[in-house]
C-alpha cells in the first residue's frame, strides 16, 4: 500500500489539529537551518512543524518524508550546541541537555531520551564509528516500538560533533516494508551531508 | 440495573463471634459470582467498551508476555478474588508508572512501575487486593452512572480516539485511566482499601505491607520535591484517591487489628519472580528523568538488598544521566561500590570508563572499557568502545 503523502500528513493534522503541510524538496542540492547541506537524488516533503508535537523527532530542524511521517521520516538535528537539547520536550517532561564532550554512546542514550519520552520503547541495535559526510562520526542502528500503535519501527542514524556542535540525521520507518523501501536512498543523502560554518 | 447490595458484615458475624475477633468493617464478604450484563444496558456498553480495549490490549507490544512471570501475579490475584477468580484476566504491561486497574469486565492491568516498586508479594497483594476491591464493588458501574463520571468518561474517550501520535501514555493508558482511578470517588477509594485489606488478610498476607506501600509512595514524592524537581505529575496515576497520608494511617492502624493467621510477607518468593525481568524494570525507571523519586526506590530497595549490583548500578546511572553539579562523583561513588557487589551487570564498567574519561582519568577508564569488552565482547556497542581504546575516533 502506497498512502499519497498529503493524505497521511491531512489525516495526521486533522487529528493532531494542526496547521502543518508539506514542501515539496525538490532533488538536488539542499540546505538545512543554512548549516548543512545535502545532495539529494530523489524528490522529498518536507513536513512543516510547526509547534506541534511529532513523536518521532519533537523539535527537529526538519523532518523529511516520502510516504507521509508515520510511515518514514528523515529527521535533522542540526548544529546542537552546548547546553541544548536535542529536540524538544513534551508536557511534563525533561530531556538532557547536550555537552560538547559527549561520547556517541551518549548522544544515543539523548536521541533515546528524545524518542521514548511518549512511553515508546527503544532498543540500540549496534553503534560504531563512520563518517557523517566528510567528518569522522557515528553510526547508530535501532528499534522504536511506537507507544501509539505499538507499530515496530527500525532506524538509523548518523552524526558527528564539529566544533562543538552535534549534527545528527536520523531516518526511522517501520520495520516491515518501509525502511528497507526508503533506506537505499537515505544511505547516499546522509552521505552527501556537508557541514557549512554557520 | 439493580445494585447488588454491600453485604459488610452480615455473612462473616458468625464467624467473628466464633473466633472472638470484634466484627467491624474489615468483615467484607463478596457479591455473587457476575455474569455479562445485557448488552443493551449501560453496564453493558462499558463491558463492551472494555471488551475492544482488553482485545487491544493483548496485541500489544509493551505487554510482557513471561508466562512464569504471569502465572505468579495472576495466581496472587486469583488468591485474593476468591470464587470471583475465573472473572479475571491479569495483564502485565511494560509502563514505569504506579499503576494497577481493574475493569468492570474483568481485565485487570498491572504496570511494571508498581512492580519495581513493591518489596514484597504482601504489598503487591494489596494494590491488587484495592483493585479487585472496586470491581466486586462494581464502582466504575456505579460512576458511569454520575453525571459528572460521565463528562469525564466522554473526555477520556474522547483523547484516547483522537489522539493518533500518542499522549503522553498511550491509548492502552488512557483506557487504564478509565478503568481505575479517574472514574472514583473518595468513598469508594476509602471502601476498596477497607476491602483489600480484608482481602489480603484473609489470603494470609500481613496487612501492615498494605500502610507501608503509600509509605513508600510518600516518602518517592517527598524525594523528588528534596531534589526541586516537578511533582504536578506524580508517579501513582491514582487521580482522585484519597490523600497518601490518610491511606498510610488508616490502613496501618487497621493492620494493628487482630488478623489470625495473616503473616506472609513472600519477600523471596517475589524477589525471585521478578528477577528475569528487573535490568528491564530498572532501566526504565531511571528513563523516566525522575531522578528523585528514582533515587529514594533504589536506596529502599538497597536497603532491604544491601548487595543489590542491579540496583546500585542504577543508582549510578541516575546520578550520571540527572548530571547536575557534583552528580559525577555521587555516580563514580555508585559505580565503584556496584563493582563490590553481587549479580552487578557488566554496564558498569562501560558507565564507569564514560564517567572516567570526562573527568580525564583516562588509564583508569582504559582498564573499565577492557573490562567490558571482556564481559560483553559482542555488545551493541563493542566497535564503538573498542575505538575509545585505540584512539581512532575522536
Amino acid at each position: 500500500m502506497r498512502l499519497a503523502p498529503w493524505l497521511a500528513a491531512a489525516a495526521l493534522c486533522a487529528l493532531a489539529g494542526c496547521a502543518a503541510q508539506m514542501v515539496k524538496v525538490e532533488p538536488g542540492q539542499v540546505t538545512v537551518k543554512e548549516a548543512l547541506s545535502l545532495n539529494t537524488a530523489h524528490a522529498w516533503n518536507r513536513f512543516e512543524l510547526g509547534q506541534q508535537y511529532l513523536s518521532v523527532a519533537p523539535g527537529a530542524a526538519e523532518v523529511w518524508t516520502q510516504d507521509g511521517i508515520t510511515l518514514d521520516a528523515l529527521a535533522f538535528f542540526v548544529g546542537v550546541a552546548q547546553g541544548e537539547t536535542l529536540g524538544r520536550a513534551i508536557a511534563g517532561k525533561k530531556l538532557p541537555a547536550f555537552r560538547s564532550t559527549m561520547t556517541p554512546g551518549e548522544i544515543v542514550e539523548l536521541y533515546e531520551q528524545m524518542v521514548t519520552q511518549d512511553g515508546s520503547a527503544f532498543a540500540l541495535k549496534r553503534v560504531a564509528p563512520g563518517r557523517f559526510g566528510e567528518q569522522p562520526g557515528f553510526r547508530f542502528e535501532h528499534t522504536i516500538t511506537r507507544k501509539s500503535d505499538s507499530v515496530l519501527l527500525k532506524g538509523v542514524g548518523q552524526g558527528a560533533v564539529v566544533k562543538g556542535k552535534l549534527y545528527l540525521v536520523v531516518f526511522t520507518a517501520p520495520s516491515i516494508y518501509y525502511y528497507d523501501r526508503h533506506l537505499p536512498q537515505v544511505e547516499p543523502l546522509i552521505a552527501s551531508a556537508r557541514i557549512r560554518a554557520p | 440495573m439493580q445494585r447488588r447490595p454491600f453485604l459488610l458484615g452480615c455473612g462473616c458475624l458468625a464467624l467473628a463471634a466464633a473466633t472472638g475477633v470484634r466484627a467491624d468493617e474489615y468483615d467484607y464478604q463478596a457479591p455473587p459470582r457476575f455474569s455479562r450484563p445485557d448488552p443493551s444496558s449501560d453496564e453493558g456498553g462499558l463491558w463492551a467498551y472494555m471488551d475492544r480495549q482488553e482485545q487491544q490490549l493483548k496485541r500489544s507490544s509493551f505487554l510482557i508476555r513471561d508466562p512464569a512471570l504471569n502465572k505468579y501475579v495472576s495466581d496472587i490475584a486469583c488468591r485474593l478474588a476468591g470464587e470471583h477468580c475465573p472473572e479475571m484476566r491479569v495483564y502485565l504491561v511494560r509502563t514505569p508508572y504506579f499503576n494497577a486497574s481493574m475493569a468492570p469486565n474483568g481485565m485487570m492491568q498491572v504496570w511494571s512501575g508498581l512492580l519495581v516498586r513493591m518489596q514484597n508479594e504482601a504489598q503487591l497483594s494489596a494494590v491488587l487486593g484495592h483493585e479487585i476491591g472496586h470491581y466486586l464493588q462494581r464502582h466504575s458501574v456505579e460512576g458511569l452512572r454520575d453525571a459528572k463520571s460521565r463528562s469525564s468518561f466522554a473526555q477520556i474517550l474522547g483523547i484516547a480516539l483522537g489522539v493518533a501520535g500518542g499522549g503522553n501514555l498511550g491509548m492502552l493508558a488512557q483506557a487504564g485511566i478509565l478503568a481505575s482511578g479517574m472514574a472514583y470517588g473518595r468513598d469508594q477509594e476509602r471502601e476498596a482499601d477497607r476491602i483489600g485489606i480484608a482481602l489480603m488478610a484473609r489470603s494470609g498476607y500481613a496487612p501492615a505491607e498494605a500502610g507501608r506501600v503509600w509509605g513508600q509512595l510518600l516518602e518517592e514524592s517527598d524525594g523528588a520535591k528534596a531534589a526541586g524537581e516537578d511533582v504536578s505529575t506524580p508517579i501513582i496515576l491514582f487521580a482522585s484517591h484519597p490523600p497518601q497520608e490518610e491511606r498510610r494511617e488508616v490502613l496501618a492502624a487497621a493492620a494493628k487489628r487482630d488478623w489470625p493467621g495473616a503473616t506472609r510477607t513472600g519477600t523471596d518468593e517475589y524477589r525471585a519472580a521478578l528477577a528475569p525481568h528487573r535490568m528491564g524494570f530498572l532501566y526504565d525507571e531511571v528513563r523516566r528523568r525522575r531522578f528523585g523519586e528514582s533515587l529514594v526506590l533504589f536506596d529502599r530497595l538497597l536497603q532491604a538488598s544491601p548487595r543489590d549490583g542491579q540496583v546500585q548500578y542504577f543508582k549510578g546511572e541516575a546520578y550520571r544521566q540527572r548530571g547536575r553539579e557534583g552528580d559525577t562523583k555521587l555516580a563514580l561513588e555508585a559505580y565503584r561500590a556496584a563493582l563490590e557487589m553481587d549479580n552487578t551487570p557488566p554496564e558498569v564498567h562501560r558507565s564507569l570508563g564514560t564517567v572516567l574519561r570526562q573527568t580525564g582519568e583516562d588509564a583508569e577508564a582504559t582498564r573499565a572499557f577492557q573490562r567490558y569488552l571482556e564481559l560483553k565482547p559482542d555488545a551493541e556497542d563493542a566497535e564503538l568502545i573498542r575505538s575509545y581504546l585505540t584512539g581512532s575516533q575522536s
